[in-house]
C-alpha cells in the first residue's frame, strides 16, 4: 500500500516540476532557518563546555534588595558568596569566580586585549575545562596569593605566537606579571558566566576581596552530589537568603536565586521580569511567523496540484474508496514531499553552518548539528507535511463524483 | 467592470481566501522589516553629535579612594598633570563610566512644569568634556570655572531633551526639576545630541552634569584626545604611566573607533539576518504566487477563450486578470494596513509615528509590485490564447 503511495507521489511529483520546485524550496529553506537557529540556541543552552555536570549544578549570578521605590541588583561580593554558600550543607564544593573584565597587555608594541576573570580553587574542581597543557591552581596557591595564571588556547597564540609549551613562562597582563601554569580550551563568549582569555587566584585580585558588602562582581556554581540533590540545594539557598538581613534601612528584601543555567542565563536582572518567559516567547512568535507563511504557500500549491488530479479522484472514488483513505492517501504522499524537502534542507543547512563558522561571527563559537537538531528539523517536517496536506486533503475529499469525472 | 471583476472573485471564495491570507501575512512581515529599516536610516541621517577619531577611553576600576576630598582631588590632579604632560596627549577629560558607544548607561527623569521626561542619559562631565568629543553648542555656553560657584545647580541639556521639556522656545536660562521635582537647576546650554549606542541608534535625550568636588569618589573614566596617527607605542607608554601611578586599579585602554565598529555590528547583524530571511520569505512566496495564478489561468482557458472569440483584445484579457490579483492584494492590504495602522496610534513601541507610515507605505508598494510581477507573465501567457484552440479543447 504504502509502495504504492510512495510511487504515485514520485509520478506526480515528476509531472509538474515548477511546482514540485516551489514547493521543494519552501520546504528546505524554512527547515534550513529553522534548523540554523536550533543549531545556534543548541550551541548556547545545550554546550556543557565546561561545565559538564551541568544536571548537578546551580548558579547564583544576581542579588537584589528592594525597597519602595528602589532596587539595587547585580553580582555578589566574594565575601557573601563564600560566608553563605559556606553555611549550606548540600553542595560538595563551591566554585566561584568573577565576571570577565578586560585589560590590555602590550607585547612587542603590539596590542592587546585581554579579558580576566578572578576564581577560587574549587572552581577548576567544580567545571570540567580541558587542559592543553599544565594543570589549574590548587587552595595551597591560591592561599598563598600565588601570581599564578591559567590561560586559554587563543590567548596563548596571541601572546607567545606558536610555540609548543608555554607552562613556567610569564604572562603580563594589568602591569604584573603571572607565571602560566596551564592553558585550556577556549571557552565561546556566549557562554559569558565562565568565559575568559586568563584565569587569576582571587586572592591576587586588586580589588578588596574581604569587602562586606553584598554586592560585587563574583558569582558561584554550587555542585551537588548527585542530579537528585539538586532541589534539595536549591531550597536550602532560597531559606539561606530569607533569613539574610537587608544592606541598608531604605531596602525591604533581599532576593537571590541558585538557577538552573537556562534561567541563570537569561536572568533579566530584575525581580519581576522572568528572562524564561521573554526569551521563549519571542522565539515561539519569530519561528510562527516564519512557518505560517511558507505553510499556506504551500497549502495554496497543494490545493491547485490536488485539483489538478481531479478525475484520478473521481475514479477511485466511483470504484469506491472512502474519503478516509483518499485523505490517508495525500497526507502520506505530502509527508513524502516534505520528508524529500526536508533532506535539501539538512544539506543547506550543512552548507550555511559551515558558510557562519568560516565567516566567525562570535569568535570560538562552532555551530554543529547534532541529533537534537536533526530531531526538531524531522518534527518540523512532520508538522510542516501533515498541516499543509490536511486542508487540501479534506477539500479534495469532499469532491463530488460527478463533477469530479466531468472535469476533464 | 470592478463589480463584475468582484463577482469573479467571489465565485472562487475559498481558493482566493488562502491567496489573501498569504498577501496579508507577507504584508505584515514587510511592514515589520520596512519600519525596523526606516527606523534605522532615519538615525543614521541623524547627525553624531559627536567625533571619535583618535579619542580613547581609559577605564579604571577600583580606584584610590581617600575620606579626605582635599587629598582625593590633589591625587586625581596628579594624574591628570601627568596624562597632559605627555607627548600626543591633546585633551583629557574624567566623565562618568556611560562613554560613548559603551554598554553602560546611567538613565534619570526630570520634571518641567509637571510634565515627567523619563529615560534621558546622565552624563557627569567636566569642563574640558566638549573639546575633547568636539561636541556642537546649540545655544547659550558650557561649563567653566565660574559654575562651581553659582546659586542654583547649571545644567546642560541636548536638542532632543530641549524639544521634549520646551518645544521651539529658547531654553536657557528656563528652569528644571529633578526626578521627583525636588532640586531645581537652570539649563545654561544646549548642545547637538549624541548617538551613544552607534549610527542607528536614536540620539539623545541627555542631560550633562558638571563633576564637583567629590565626583572623583566615583568617576571611572578618562576620555583622552590625542594627536592622530598615535600609534601602540605610545598606547603602551600611556598605559605604563597609568597603571605605575594607580597601582590598585585594573586599566583598560579603547579606542572609540574600535567601540563604534562594535556597537554597530551588533545592532546591524539582526539586521542581516532579518534581511536573508525575509528575501527568501519573499521569493518563497512570489513563486507561490505566481505558480497559482499561472495554474489558474490555464485552467479558465475555456471562458478567455469565449471573449476572445467575441471580440476583447488580448491588452484587455491580461489586463482583466492583473486586476483581478490587484484586487485580491488590495483587499489583503486594507486588512493588513488596518491592524498596521494600530501601532502608532496606540503609540508601541515608541517609534515616531512617520516611521510607521513610510513602513506601512513601502510594504504596500511592494505587495503590490510583487503581485503585479507575479501575475504579468500569466496574464500575457492568456492574451496568447487563441479562441479556436482554446474552446476546441472544450
Amino acid at each position: 500500500m504504502l509502495k504504492n503511495y510512495f510511487k504515485i507521489a514520485i509520478a506526480v511529483l515528476k509531472r509538474r516540476k515548477f511546482f514540485t520546485f516551489i514547493s521543494l524550496f519552501g520546504i528546505s529553506f524554512t527547515l534550513t532557518i529553522l534548523m540554523v537557529l536550533t543549531a545556534f540556541i543548541d550551541k548556547v543552552i545545550n554546550d556543557n563546555y565546561p561545565d559538564k555536570k551541568r544536571d548537578r549544578m546551580l548558579y547564583i549570578n544576581r542579588i537584589a534588595q528592594v525597597g519602595d521605590g528602589n532596587m539595587q541588583s547585580g553580582t555578589l561580593s566574594y565575601y557573601f558568596l563564600s560566608h553563605y554558600t559556606g553555611m549550606m550543607k548540600t553542595p560538595v564544593k563551591v566554585g566561584i569566580s568573577s565576571i570577565f573584565n578586560g585589560t590590555n597587555t602590550y607585547v612587542n608594541n603590539q596590542k592587546i586585549s585581554v579579558n580576566y576573570k578572578y576564581t577560587n580553587a574549587d572552581f577548576w574542581d567544580v567545571l570540567d575545562h580541558d587542559f592543553i597543557e599544565g594543570k589549574p591552581f590548587n587552595k595551597q596557591q591560591v592561599t598563598n596569593a600565588d601570581r599564578v595564571v591559567v590561560i586559554s588556547e587563543d590567548m596563548k597564540k596571541q601572546y607567545f605566537g606558536d610555540v609548543q609549551s608555554v607552562v613556567g613562562k610569564y604572562f603580563e597582563a594589568d602591569n604584573v606579571s603571572y607565571r602560566v601554569i596551564g592553558v585550556v580550551k577556549n571557552v565561546p563568549v556566549t557562554n559569558y558566566m565562565m568565559y575568559s582569555d586568563i584565569y587569576l587566584p582571587y586572592t591576587v585580585s586588586k580589588a578588596d576581596y574581604k569587602d562586606k558588602s553584598y554586592s560585587g562582581m563574583y558569582m558561584a556554581f554550587l555542585l551537588a552530589a548527585t542530579p537528585a540533590d539538586v532541589p534539595k540545594m536549591q531550597a536550602e539557598y532560597e531559606d539561606l537568603i530569607k533569613r539574610v538581613p537587608v544592606e541598608r534601612k531604605d531596602f525591604k528584601h533581599v532576593y537571590s536565586h541558585a538557577n538552573t543555567f537556562f534561567r541563570s542565563y537569561v536572568d533579566t536582572g530584575r525581580e519581576d521580569k522572568s528572562g524564561v518567559f521573554i526569551v521563549v516567547t519571542a522565539i515561539s512568535i519569530f519561528v510562527f511567523i516564519f512557518t505560517l507563511l511558507p505553510t499556506l504557500n504551500l497549502v495554496n500549491i497543494n490545493i491547485t496540484r490536488i485539483m489538478e488530479r481531479s478525475s484520478e479522484i473521481g475514479v477511485r472514488k466511483a470504484f469506491g474508496a472512502s474519503s478516509k483513505t483518499l485523505v490517508y492517501q495525500f497526507i502520506v504522499e505530502n509527508l513524502i514531499l516534505t520528508l524529500l524537502g526536508g533532506i535539501i534542507g539538512v544539506v543547506l543547512s550543512v552548507a550555511a553552518l559551515s558558510f557562519i563558522n568560516g565567516a566567525d561571527l562570535i569568535s570560538n563559537l562552532e555551530l554543529r548539528i547534532n541529533f537534537s537538531v536533526l530531531f526538531i528539523g524531522l518534527l518540523v517536517c512532520l508538522v510542516f507535511g501533515f498541516i499543509s496536506g490536511v486542508y487540501p486533503a479534506w477539500r479534495m475529499s469532499k469532491l463530488n463524483v460527478v463533477t469530479a469525472l466531468k472535469a476533464q | 467592470m470592478f463589480k463584475h471583476l468582484f463577482k469573479l472573485i467571489w465565485n472562487k471564495k475559498k481558493q482566493n481566501f488562502l491567496l489573501m491570507t498569504e498577501m496579508l501575512v507577507s504584508f505584515l512581515v514587510l511592514f515589520a522589516v520596512f519600519t525596523l529599516m526606516m527606523y534605522y536610516y532615519d538615525n543614521y541621517k541623524k547627525p553624531m553629535g559627536l567625533e571619535y577619531e583618535n579619542v580613547w577611553v581609559i577605564n579604571y576600576g577600583n580606584a584610590y579612594q581617600s575620606k579626605n576630598t582635599d587629598s582625593l582631588n590633589l591625587y586625581y590632579e596628579t594624574l591628570r598633570k601627568t596624562i597632559k604632560s605627555l607627548p600626543h596627549v591633546r585633551e583629557i577629560s574624567f566623565t562618568s563610566g556611560n562613554t560613548p558607544f559603551s554598554q553602560q548607561t546611567n538613565n534619570g527623569g526630570m520634571t518641567i512644569k509637571g510634565k515627567h521626561i523619563d529615560g534621558i542619559n546622565n552624563y557627569t562631565v567636566e569642563d574640558s568634556y566638549k573639546d575633547v568629543l568636539s561636541l556642537t553648542l546649540l545655544e547659550g555656553r558650557w561649563y567653566s570655572k565660574e559654575d562651581a560657584v553659582s546659586k542654583i545647580r547649571p545644567v546642560i541639556i541636548d536638542n532632543n531633551l530641549k524639544e521634549a521639556a520646551f518645544g521651539k522656545q529658547s531654553a536657557v536660562g528656563q528652569l528644571l526639576g529633578n526626578d521627583d521635582d525636588k532640586v531645581k537647576m537652570k539649563v545654561i546650554g544646549v548642545v547637538q545630541a549624541v548617538k551613544k549606542d552607534g549610527n542607528y541608534s536614536n540620539p539623545g535625550p541627555g542631560e550633562y552634569f558638571r563633576t564637583d568636588t567629590g565626583s572623583f569618589r566615583w568617576l571611572n573614566k578618562i576620555l583622552v584626545k590625542v594627536d592622530p596617527g598615535s600609534d601602540a607605542a605610545f598606547e603602551g607608554k600611556l598605559y605604563k604611566t597609568m597603571a605605575n601611578y594607580m597601582k590598585n586599579s585594573n586599566v583598560e585602554i579603547e579606542h572609540l573607533t574600535n567601540k563604534l565598529r562594535t556597537t554597530n555590528y551588533f545592532a546591524l547583524v539582526p539586521m542581516i539576518v532579518l534581511g536573508i530571511v525575509s528575501t527568501f520569505l519573499v521569493i518563497n512566496v512570489a513563486l507561490g504566487l505566481f505558480g497559482v495564478l499561472w495554474y489558474n489561468i490555464n485552467k479558465r482557458k475555456g471562458e478567455i477563450g469565449l471573449r476572445r472569440a467575441i471580440g476583447a483584445t488580448g491588452n484587455s484579457v491580461s489586463a482583466q486578470l492583473v486586476s483581478e490579483s490587484m484586487i485580491l492584494a488590495t483587499l489583503a492590504l486594507i486588512v493588513g494596513a488596518f491592524f498596521a495602522v494600530q501601532f502608532p496610534l496606540l503609540n508601541v513601541f515608541d517609534l515616531p509615528a512617520s516611521i510607521y507610515i513610510e513602513g506601512i507605505l513601502l510594504s504596500v508598494l511592494f505587495v503590490y509590485l510583487l503581485v503585479l510581477i507575479c501575475s504579468l507573465y500569466p496574464g500575457k501567457q492568456a492574451a496568447a490564447i487563441y479562441p479556436a484552440v482554446a474552446l476546441h479543447e472544450e
